[in-house]
Order: C-alpha cells, then structure tokens, then sequence
C-alpha cells in the first residue's frame, strides 16, 4: 500500500495545477485574511475598528486564519479531490492503473491518502503566511508579538485539515458519480454557494431550516474553528463565505466532519469499485 | 472451467444499459504458449471482450477464466500485462514517471523499468513528458507498461494503430518474439495482414459472436466456390436455395459459395434453368481476407 500511496504522491505532486491551486489558495489566505482587512482598518477610528485590527495580531493568529478555511480554503480542496480523481477518467489511466493488479479499491485508498496527504501543505503554508503577515502588523503597529500557544495551533492545523478532507473527499464523489471534472466542479461550487450558503443565510429567518443546516459541512466546519477564536464564525463579512450560524458543538462539529469523509469517500469507492471502466 | 487454457470463456455475454449485445455468447479458448489473433471488424466487440478479461467491465451473463483465475482478479491480474486501446497515461509525467507510478501500484521494483524502456527503444526519451511523444512512441510506451510485470500473458489491443510501416514491422517481431519466449498473446486487430504474420490461431468475432477459430492455415483452406453469373441478385438467390450451400456472399459482383464442392453442378444447373447466364463457376482456395470479409461483411451475406 506504502507504494501506492507513493506514485499517487508522484501524480499529485507532479501536477502544475496541485501547485496553482495551492499557490492562489495560499494568497487569497494572505490577501482576505491580513493585506486587506489591514488596509482597511489600519487608521482605527473606533472599537469594532480596533477589535478587527486586534485579531490581526500573532496571538489570534489561529482564529484568523482558520477562519477561511470552512468556505474558501474547501472549494480549493475540493478542487483538488475533483482533479485528483476525476482526471482519471478523462485520460483513461483508470483502465491502466486497474489493470496493475493492486484492486482497485486499494488504488482508490492511494488515492485517497495522497490527497490527505497533498492537503498538508494547503493548511501548513496560509498558517506560515498567516504567521508572519501577523508579525509584520505588529511591528506596523508597534504591538507585542505574543505567538499562540503550540497547543492552539496544532489543534488550528488539525481542524483545518479535517474540514480540507471533507471537501476534498466530497470533490472525489462527485468526480466518480459525474465519471470526470467539469461537472463535478461545477456541482461542487455549485452546492457550496447555492445551497449551503444560500440556506446556512436563511436559517436565522427560517427556524424549519435550522436542522437542515446543522448537518451541512459549512456549519460543522465553522463550528469547529470557532472555539479556536475564529471570528469569521459569526461575522466573516459580507461575502459567500459568510456565516453567522447556527454552530454546533465542537463534539459534533468533529464527528460530522470525520463522519463526512467517510461517507463521501465509502460512496465513492463503492461506486468505483462496482462500475465499468471505459 | 478447465485450467488447461490461458484463458477460456463460455457464452460470455456484454449487455450495455442501452440494450446493445456487445459480445453475445462468446466462448473461446487460448492456450498457454499461443499467439491467438482476435480478428474482427471495428465495432465487433474485441475491445469489449478483453474489457471483460481484465475486469474492467463485468460480463451481463456466461464465464470466463484468466490464467486459471477470475477475470480482474488480483491473482491473475498480477500475471497479465494489458494494453487496451489507446495508451493511456499521465500526460503531464514523463514516460519513466508514468512507469514508476505503475510499478508502485503493481508492486513491482524500479529496476525494471529501465529493460523495459530499453526493450521498446525508448530509453532516450523515457524523460520527456508523454504528452510530447508521438503516436508510436506512446504506443510503445504503452507496450512498455504491459511488460512491466514480467508477464505470462499479454493482451494487446490493436497495438499497431497509428505506427508507420516501420513502426509496425517492429511491433509484429516485437509480438512474434514475445509468442516465440514462452508467453501467450492475445492480439486483437482489424488487420489481416497483421494476424496473418504473428499468430498460431486465430477467432474471427462479428456482432460479439465468434464466427470462426482455427489456425490460419484451417481457416484459409476452406474451399468454396466462386460463381460469376447474371444478373447477380437473381443468381445470389437461387444460388442461396441450392440444398448444401451454406453461405453465399456477393464480394466485388462474384458470388462466393460456402458449400461442398459437389454442390457445384447442382448450382450451374439450377442458374441455367432459370435463364441466368453463367460466365464461370469454379473451386476457390481462399485468402484470408476472403475469409474475413465472408464471415464478416453483413450487408453481403445471403442465404
């Protein structure tokens, strides 16, 4: 398995649109997340001025970066589940890794592990870039440079991940259903803008939606960040990515996430496993 | 089903969602040395049956066995090197990347990729992307992935598509070579020719059926007549009707007749009767392009 998992890694990591992905991701981090709300806040005028140039500061560096994972850090991941699975079909190299011997439920688990593992550095670098953007409007501002604890970061880098392999895993279910990438990626956007966000907007109006709500990925993802002192849970601004709940418990915010790549991925090789291969 | 063959199949059936029969009812034999050319036209359903051999599709009905072992299975999977239309790889890796990936799946040590590259001439090229090769190099790249695994059994499908006359005289030594080594080939193709030159036996498919098996030598030596008559549909018709022919087809305004050549006066005195002329009437050893476009020529076959 350690092999498969190896030139599936090659596949990933050979791929210029792994790194294209990681590098826009890796910016917008750094643009939405520290350039832009710095440059809008920097003259503070009043406390909620203040409040938002506070949580630039290297101690609340865990919560402002998380923060932009649940929505658009997840579209990048799922993304990458799309290309790394669905790109499979359009090529034709389904027929040639199946006819390989492994099984082709063990090539899906290379594949699988390859995006986990792939997905690393999309939490590992928007956390370096968050990190020293922060140190940097610090010194602009002459605050201290308290970094968080160890303990706080690495539980920001897990629950990044965790809500990154939810989307991806979610990107590799829809490349299998759709058998290719340009559905799936349409779909993809699709459900993450239009139903999750358009619904998560109307659940404070509409309570009958609420437990809809609660089960959507966007939710228990934003739940699960927000003990971790992501302000985004509850006032991210006014774009796609907003929300403003209802959150979860961090319990099950956890147990829906990893519950989701389960699934998404047990459907997915299920299905992989079950169907002609053309 | 009896392991004595490299693959053995009884009335394999492919029934698409749509309702077409891609293969119907097919049983064939390849024994264990043999280079056996899959013969048929395009659409006749060779891809789909190799598809089903190598547990890329699963059949709707019937069964069959690979290298003593279930089709796709791992245990025989492990023994086949496959190449299955088109070569299909990473465009983006290069060829010796594309064949590490496959080697780690296989479960195979990276020392063979190299003789492998070496075997198919591409080792100085093995770093460039596949997408930059051309046809013949990627066929051959594909025929490099199918030798990875050292195998007992090699299926090729349609392996000289898009190669020069060069590149093609290369590939049948290459297919020749690989029979003459111990190994059995499975080698579907639409050219005669091709068959002719590398294979000890060969199964002609039409419409998912097998139509015909033998060596090349049995199939050519079937005897049939050759009638010029006019005009030719009246002639084709009451040659069709003549007790002990069993097939007539019109090839190039000939009839040609699969019969006994006893039938022959029986034929000439029924098209006289009927006021046809008859211009000739004789015994034909056929090619094998006569055999194949009799057993295969739909729109042709009477009787």
């Amino acid at each position: 398995m350690i092999e498969s998992i190896r030139a599936e890694l090659l596949v990933l990591r050979k791929r210029q649109a792994t790194w294209i992905l990681l590098g826009i991701w890796t910016i917008l981090a750094a643009v939405f997340a520290y350039i832009v709300p710095y440059m809008l806040n920097r003259d503070a005028a009043n406390p909620a001025e203040e409040a938002l140039l506070r949580q630039l500061l290297p101690d609340r560096l865990v919560g402002n970066i998380s923060a932009g994972f649940p929505f658009y850090g997840g579209a990048f991941a799922l993304m990458l589940g799309v290309l790394a699975v669905g790109s499979d079909y359009g090529w034709g190299t389904f027929k040639t890794l199946f006819t390989q011997g492994p099984g082709r439920l063990r090539v899906f688990g290379a594949k699988l592990a390859a995006i986990g593992i792939g997905l690393i550095p999309f939490v590992v670098l928007p956390f370096s870039i968050g990190s020293i953007s922060s140190i940097v409007v610090a010194n602009l501002e002459g605050a201290a440079i308290d970094l968080p604890s160890l303990g706080l970061v690495a539980r920001g880098l897990l629950a990044s991940w965790l809500i990154l392999l939810a989307w991806g895993a979610f990107g590799v279910l829809l490349a299998v259903l759709s058998r290719g990438t340009s559905l799936a990626i349409g779909v993809g956007i699709l459900y993450t803008l239009a139903l999750e966000g358009l619904l998560s907007a109307l659940a404070s109006s509409v309570s009958l939606l609420d437990p809809l709500v609660k089960v959507f990925v966007r939710t228990n993802a934003y739940s699960l960040i927000r003990p971790l002192g992501a302000m985004g849970a509850g006032s991210a601004g006014d774009g796609p990515g907003r929300f403003a709940g209802p959150f979860v418990s961090t319990t099950q915010a956890l147990l829906v996430l990893a519950l989701y790549v389960v699934i998404f991925a047990g459907i997915a090789g299920l299905s992989l496993r079950r169907r002609d291969v053309a | 089903m009896n392991n004595t063959y490299a693959i053995e199949t009884r009335d394999l059936t492919k029934r698409f969602a749509d309702g077409t029969v891609g293969v119907d009812g097919l049983s064939l034999r390849v024994r264990p040395g043999e280079v056996y050319g899959f013969l048929g036209p395009n659409g006749s359903g060779k891809t789909t049956t190799l598809r089903m051999l190598l547990g890329l599709a699963a059949p709707t009905a019937g069964s069959a066995s690979v290298l003593g072992a279930d089709p796709g299975s791992t245990a025989s999977l492990a023994r086949i090197g496959a190449m299955i239309e088109s070569p299909a790889f990473y465009p983006y890796l290069s060829g010796r990347d594309n064949l590490r990936v496959l080697a780690g799946h296989a479960g195979i040590g990276a020392e063979r990729i190299p003789r492998v590259l070496a075997e198919v001439d591409l080792a100085t090229r093995a770093g460039d992307p596949f997408q930059s090769y051309s046809l013949g190099m990627k066929q051959r790249l594909g025929v490099a992935a199918a030798l990875l695994k050292d195998p007992e059994l090699l299926i090729l499908d349609e392996p000289t598509n898009g190669l020069d006359p060069a590149g093609m005289a290369e590939m049948r030594e290459f297919i020749r070579r690989q029979g003459g080594e111990g190994r059995t080939v499975l080698l579907s193709s639409h050219l005669m020719g091709e068959i002719e030159q590398v294979c000890d036996r060969v199964g002609v498919i039409r419409r998912g059926k097998l139509v015909a098996e033998g060596t090349v030598a049995e199939l050519r030596d079937r005897d049939r007549l050759l009638v010029r008559a006019e005009p030719v549909e009246e002639a084709r018709r009451l040659v069709a009707g003549v007790r002990g022919v069993e097939d007539v087809t019109v090839v190039r305004g000939e009839l040609r007749v699969d019969g006994e050549p006893a039938v022959a006066s029986e034929i000439a005195r029924a098209l006289v009767r009927a006021g046809v002329r008859l211009h000739e009437l004789r015994v034909e050893r056929a090619s094998l392009e006569d055999v194949f476009l009799q057993l295969t020529n739909d729109e042709e076959v009477a009787a």
